[in-house]
Parts: structure tokens; sequence; C-alpha cells
């Protein structure tokens, strides 16, 4: 009886393996290696200290591709230290400009924007360090000085992978060289909270603020235009956030909705009425109040107009 | 007597030779001290041209592979079939070793057909004097592309280059300004890059210009009026939508109604396209107003103090 189990059992095991072996040619679950990366990051590397951000000064852009590489070739991709970086970092720290930091959770494209590629703020991505790495993906192999394209792993298959431990080095230093006053942007549309934890702000970038270097950290918490307003300033994970950073004795603001960054969130959503300005006749042509100067007569025009236009957008 | 003379002629005779000795050492000191300091000047060539305008861009490969390679794959995957590695070489050839004042069109043809790309129809964002909003604008809103959107003015934005006759064809030094001389580098890739852009557009097309400018919004010496208008076809783009967009707080030197705007309006409809002229058109009065989320013009009517 034994034996004619076992034939079945072997067929089934081998269908298995086979179904297996479709899967088993990527070894992991992620994305493979960016085609081209090195000319990408070199190609970054020198548009960063020639046209971005030209006050970095000279770098020598090959020296810092082989030691971003050295980090991760040739070892198992599951096996990255954040540490493993340091030498990439040494090579491509520059000084952060006071005031300008600007630390970002679930709304990346937004800080993009914002940021206005380090002229605004200086976010992570707006670093040369953060510059070289943002937007691609990169693991190596075991036993092999190449790169794999055709899978990496993912956090979920392992934490200590190339890509997650060089944001968090690359979070621990930006942290660690802000200085001045500190803007944290947060989604108050967010599912699972405005200030998320775990995360890179709360795990990497929160514990490497330099105290004595930092005046002041702003918070600013934006819900989607479209979306709900889950967390504000004052309450649930913000709260949290903000009774963190006042017992480790920073000066904390915290603004809902900040104007400048809803006005780029409206760019999308013009017609919505939260985004609806003075100006807001019909065709998009002015009405009839110009720039205010200044004089009660402009100041009744205008009084008047929005007077209106509430009534208009009442009806 | 005769003895003395002698002796003090031998004197004066060693005394000249020693100053002939000296005055020539002196000399040859004197050249290769100057050829010592001047050997760091002119590493490249002593024989290369100087200009007004800045050099080439130093490591111009590495950052117009790097510009290419980064927008076929991350930015638009779909032109995946271009090869950076040609595109780099034909750009290096249209003017390396070559007089960067006798640049011409065919001199770039082979990286112009390399490196264009359709582009899809009401995509089309020209601008003139609008530079900087005009980009943060395509970079906030993926609905639009100016040229330095396509694959050709995202490798070129911000860079310069030019070459020269002598080693090593490329002057990092300096290259020639307009005022030199029309037919530079720069001048014709950009102006050849215009013409082929406004070529490809299709069905409706947008243009961004300053109605703060005291010079007037549409001027027949930019780009945009001397070779876009004329490059539109009227058998693929229907409409030219115009943004007339004034600076917040700044003047309004001219709107839809004014001077230049009837005559671009003249020219287009001469041409057989419709024209809408917006003033201020709003996405883009929202983008201004992040820099001036106080200003009067930025009051957002949800916030709005109640009237009194």
């Amino acid at each position: 009886m034994m034996m004619s189990l076992f034939l079945p059992l072997l067929l089934v095991s081998v269908l298995f393996m086979n179904s297996f072996s479709e899967v088993r040619g990527r070894k992991w679950k992620g994305e493979g290696t960016t085609q081209n990366l090195e000319s990408i990051a070199i190609g970054r590397c020198y548009d960063y200290i020639r046209i971005v951000n030209p006050a970095v000064g000279e770098k020598n852009c090959s020296e810092i591709w082989e030691a971003f590489k050295s980090a991760f070739i040739n070892k198992d991709p599951c096996s990255i230290l954040p540490e493993d970086y340091e030498l990439f970092i040494n090579l491509s720290l520059h000084t952060i400009p006071a005031n300008k930091s600007l630390f970002w959770e679930n709304n990346q494209l937004l800080v993009n924007s914002f940021a206005d590629r380090g002229r605004r703020y200086m976010s992570v991505g707006d670093t040369l360090f953060g510059f070289f790495g943002d937007f691609l993906n990169w693991c190596g192999q075991a036993n092999s000085s190449g790169l794999d394209y055709e899978s990496c792993p993912t956090t979920m298959e392992c934490e200590t992978n190339a890509v997650d431990s060089f944001w968090r080095m690359a979070s621990i230093t930006y942290a660690k060289h802000s200085s001045g006053e500190i803007h944290v942007l947060l989604n108050g549309s967010a599912v699972g909270g405005a200030y998320p934890q775990p995360s890179f702000f709360a795990d990497y970038e929160i514990p490497n603020l330099q105290k004595d270097k930092i005046s002041q950290v702003v918070i600013w918490v934006v819900d989607d235009i479209e979306g709900p307003d889950l967390d504000s300033c004052g309450i649930h994970s913000v709260k949290t956030l903000e009774t963190r950073l006042k017992t480790l004795g920073y000066n904390v603001t915290c603004t809902d909705n900040y104007k400048s960054v809803v006005f780029l969130l409206c760019l999308d959503y013009p017609d919505n009425s939260k985004c609806a300005l003075p100006s807001s006749a019909p065709a998009g042509q002015r009405g009839p109040i110009s720039s205010d100067r200044g004089g009660s007569w402009n100041k009744l025009m205008f009084v008047s107009f929005v007077g209106f236009l509430f009534r208009f957008a009442l009806v | 007597m005769p003895f003395q003379q002698s002796s003090t002629r031998a004197r004066q005779r060693t005394v000249l030779l020693v100053g002939i000795v000296l005055l020539l050492a002196a000399l040859v000191l004197a050249v290769v001290l100057a050829s010592l300091l001047t050997h760091g000047k002119h590493e490249d060539s002593p024989k290369m041209l100087k200009w007004k305008d800045r050099g080439t861009t130093k490591n111009l490969q590495e950052v117009i592979l790097g510009r290419c390679y980064n927008y076929i794959t991350e930015r638009y995957p779909e032109l995946g079939d271009k090869d950076c590695l040609k595109i780099w070489e034909s750009l290096k050839d249209a003017f390396i070793y070559k007089n960067p004042c006798n640049i011409t069109a065919e001199d770039y043809q082979p990286l112009m057909d390399l490196a264009s790309h359709h582009i899809p129809c009401n995509k089309s964002l020209f601008w003139s004097k609008t530079n900087d909003l005009v980009h943060r604008y395509t970079k906030s809103n993926q609905n639009f592309l100016t040229l330095e959107d396509t694959l050709l003015g995202y490798m070129a934005d911000k860079i310069s280059w030019c070459g020269d006759p002598s080693a090593p064809g490329i002057n990092y030094e300096s290259c020639p300004k307009r005022s030199e001389c029309e037919s530079n580098p720069s001048s014709v890739f950009w102006k050849m890059a215009s013409k082929m852009f406004a070529e490809a557009a299709c069905g409706v097309v947008q243009v961004m210009l300053n109605g703060s400018i005291e010079a007037g919004a549409f001027r027949s010496s930019s780009i945009f009026g001397s070779i876009e208008v004329f490059n539109l076809n009227p058998d693929k783009v229907s409409e030219v939508h115009i943004w007339l967009m004034h600076d917040i707080g700044g003047p309004q030197s001219e709107s839809c109604s004014g001077h230049s705007i009837q005559r671009l309006k003249n020219i287009l409809e001469e041409r057989n396209f419709k024209i809408i002229c917006e003033d201020n058109y709003r996405p883009v009065q929202l983008l201004q107003c992040v820099h001036n989320p106080d200003h009067t013009d930025c009051r957002l009517c949800t916030n709005s103090t109640a009237v009194p």
C-alpha cells in the first residue's frame, strides 16, 4: 500500500517543484537593479556638482560610484547594513544650508515639487548623496561582482537590503547635518497617521537631529485636496510627534494646511472650492480688482467681490 | 705706457664679455620662467580661440549620457529603444574640432534624428520669457511638455558646449555668445530643436507668455516668435491657447487685449489656427501663489475673513 501511494506522491511533488521552478528564475520578489545604473548614477553626480548645486565644489564622481558599489557588491543582498555606505557618504557629503532642511512622510512627489530642486528647500533627495540614488533600485549577489538585474529583495523578504540600508544611512546623515529651522511636511490624509511609526523620520531622523544646532522644528500637516482630514496638529499621531519633540527639548510649531503647500496641491484641482482665489471670475479673466496696494476704495471693492463669490458659491 | 694701455683694454674686454654672458643668462632665465608660468594656463593649446560666454560644461559626456539614460529609464520608459551612446557620439560629432562660429543645421541632423520622439497631442507647451514658471509648472503637472521635457531638451538644458579646431577639440574655457556669432553650437541647436518641437505638435497647443514685462508679451525676435509659431503644422494643430501670466503683485504691462497679443493672433489666424487667450490661467496662478501665499491676489476664499 505504501508503494502504491509512493508513486502518486512522487508525481505530485515533481509537479509542485516544476511550478516552483517558474518562480525560481527570479530569486527575489522585488524589481531588479535599474538598467544602466552606473551611467545614471555617475551622470547624476556630475550633473549635481556642475549644474544643480556647484556650491558643493569638486567631487570625484568615479570614486563616489566605486564607494557606493563596495557597500553591496559581492555580498549576500540580505546582509547590507547602513554602515556599509559610510565611505560613500564621506565622499559625497556636503553642507546643508541652515533653515533649508525639509523632512517628510507619505508625500514624496509633493516634497519634490515644493523643494524646487534645492532652491526653496533642500530635502534629502536634493543633497548629492540623496540625488544619487533617488527613484533607483539596486542589489548585488554573493560570490559575484555583478549587479542583479533580474530581481532584488523587498523589505518584507529582508530589511537589511541594499536600498533600504542606503536610505537609512542617508536619513541618518541628513538629520545629523541639518541645522537652524527645520521643517517637516506630513500628510494629514494618510491612513496610519500623518506621523507614521515605524518610519524613516521616526526611527532614523529624529534620533539623529543635533539639538544644539536646531533652533526650531516647524511641522506642516497638509491634507490631500480631495482626501479626508484624518490627522491634524494637536491630535492623534501628530500630537505624539509634538510631545516627543518637546520632550526632547525642541521648540515646536505646527500648522494645518500650510497655504503654500495647499496651492501646490491645488494645481491638480483648480476648480475645487478649497482652491478658489479672489480672482476666480468666469473664464479665468481678472475681475475688477487689481493688485491691492492699500486704499479703502480697493478694500471695499475686494470685500464686495468676496461677498459676491460667497453668495455665488452658496447658491 | 703701452703696457698699461694693453692691460686696461684686456680688463675692458673681460668686463664686456662678462656683461654679455650675464645678459644672455638673464635672457635665458626669463624665457624659462615665462614658459613655466604660462604652461599651466595654456595646457590645452595656446591656439584655442577665446570667447565671451562660459565654456563647455565639464564632464559633458557623463552628464549627457546620465541624463539620456535617466530620461529613458525613469521618465519615459516607452523610449527604451533609444541608444544613448550613439546619441552622445552624434552630439559630439556635431561640434568637436569645428570652428564654433561655423555650425550648421546639417551638423546636428544625425542627433536630431536619433533623439527625437513622438509628442502626445494636446500636450505641447511653448513659452517665452517665463522660463522659471513654466518649468516649475511642468514639473508639478505632467499633463504638459515643454521642449525641455523632451529627450533633446532634457539632455541639453542649462548645459553649454563648443568645439575648437585645435586639440582636444572641445573648448572648456569659453564659448561664443550670440552677439559674437549667430551660427554657434548652442544657438543652432536650440533653433533646430525648437523647430522640430513645433513641427511635432498636434491637437491643442499651449503657450505661456509674460504679461509683466515692458517690452511686450509676444516678441517677433524670440525663438517662439521667430521659429516656433511658423513651424506649427495647420494640418496637425487645431487650436492655440495663450496663457498670459502676470507676476503676483507685478505690473500688468499687457493683457489678452494688448498690442503684441493682437499681433500674435493675426499671425496665427492667417495660418488658420483658432486662438483662445486667457489672462492668468488659474492652475499656473496657483503655482505663483506658492511663493506669495499672503498676497491679496492669493487669498483662498475659504480662508478669507468674514465681510465686516
